[in-house]
């Protein structure tokens, strides 16, 4: 499972991917969601004395929490799906959200 | 008493206030082969509100620019002229009604819904062979009938939101018991009045039955773009529920569980800024 962490910027490693852009003070982005960070980029981003980062990590999830979960969101989509009847390509947008939902959590 | 009928509708649409210049330029350059971009720009210039919320959202992080764009000049040379154009016309256009008098609608809700519609429009757009910042527009005003409704027909469209909620119904289908008329509907006719080109037309009044509207509108996009919104519940709205996806769209579009997958981590990323720029 992924999450999202938000660092500080001495914690983040190479190797660690952006949840979130990275924007200097004017709202510029120093650098994009989804970059895997470098060893320049952390430089860079030091001299520019950026306090802190938000890295996606995966984890191994307890089965018994993912289990919970899973069932909490099925609960939500049921609701939200309950007059949209049982196509194949309704059926497909819900398994999709239900796997998007599972795999992003933060 | 709370029925309306077509000759009603289109006559109070015939009163509303006039669109912004820019906004009708914009909407007749569609139709021209040759656009003059520095006049509509400088056009665009002159409305200090309009060209505050456009800048804002040129400078979202929706379009990922690397420097920050301080005039509609910049924008047009930056982004291109059909990107300013769909957001002039997005954030013109939906500013134009007042929907806050009309009691049960939730203005937040209607704003996030659009824009959720509009982003996954744009990140559909490229897999159909569509304009991503048209279709991104067609997103945003996908709904705009709603609006026209509650906004000049606000106690009437106050029993539809009544009905609704009592009822546990599709909106269309509250809005048709009340009022013998949809939000498709009415925005079609709006779409008419205000001259929309047929591509914005067709996904104002077909996204709830896209497989009438011809192959390579824009109805089937919206149709789609609006499923995966509401299946993300990033309206937040308690009575959010899905319609079923129509099966012509879907082939039409081309789509499969892959490219679903793809598309749906593009929508959120960039929710809460474009709500933030496109509002107030």
């Amino acid at each position: 499972m992924k999450v999202v962490e938000t660092l500080p910027l001495s914690e983040a490693a190479i190797g660690m991917r952006l949840a979130v852009a990275v924007l200097d003070e004017a709202g510029h982005v120093l650098v994009p969601a989804g970059a895997e960070l470098s060893e320049g980029m952390l430089q860079g981003l030091q001299r520019r004395e950026i306090a802190e980062v938000s890295v996606e990590r995966e984890v191994e999830e307890d089965p018994a929490t993912q289990a919970a979960y899973r069932a909490k969101l099925t609960a939500q989509l049921d609701h939200v799906f309950r007059k949209a009847g049982d196509g194949d390509e309704t059926r497909a947008l819900y398994q999709a959200v239900l796997d998007y939902r599972m795999e992003h959590r933060s | 008493m709370n029925q309306l009928n077509r000759d009603q509708v289109v006559a109070r649409l015939k009163q509303l206030p006039s669109l912004p210049s820019a906004v009708t330029e914009l909407l007749a350059s569609f139709s021209k082969e040759e656009v003059d971009i520095s006049q509509i720009a400088h056009q665009i210039a002159c409305d200090q509100g309009l060209t505050a919320r456009v800048l804002r959202v040129a400078n979202s992080s929706f379009y990922g620019l690397q420097s920050r764009v301080g005039t509609i000049n910049e924008a047009v040379v930056v982004l291109g002229f059909r990107a300013v154009r769909s957001m002039v016309l997005a954030v013109g256009m939906s500013s134009a009604f007042r929907p806050e008098q009309c009691p049960g609608f939730d203005d937040q809700a209607y704003l996030r819904h659009c824009v959720a519609v509009g982003l996954a429009a744009r990140a559909i757009a490229p897999l159909a062979g569509h304009n991503a910042e048209l279709a991104f527009t067609a997103g945003i005003l996908h709904d705009i009938g709603e609006l026209v409704l509650a906004s000049n027909f606000s106690t009437q469209y106050a029993a539809v939101l009544a009905y609704r909620k009592q009822h546990d119904c599709f909106l269309v289908e509250a809005e048709r018991n009340v009022l013998g008329m949809d939000h498709a509907e009415v925005g079609g006719l709006l779409a008419e009045t205000w001259r929309f080109p047929d591509s914005l037309h067709e996904a104002v009044a077909d996204h709830h039955a896209p497989a009438g509207a011809p192959a390579s509108s824009l109805a089937d996009l919206i149709h789609m773009a609006d499923a995966i919104a509401h299946a993300l519940g990033l309206s937040r709205q308690p009575e959010e529920m899905l319609m079923p996806l129509d099966r012509t769209a879907w082939n039409r579009l081309g789509m499969d569980p892959a490219k679903l997958a793809s598309l749906l981590p593009q929508i959120e990323q960039s929710m809460d800024e474009t709500c933030q720029a496109l509002s107030g």
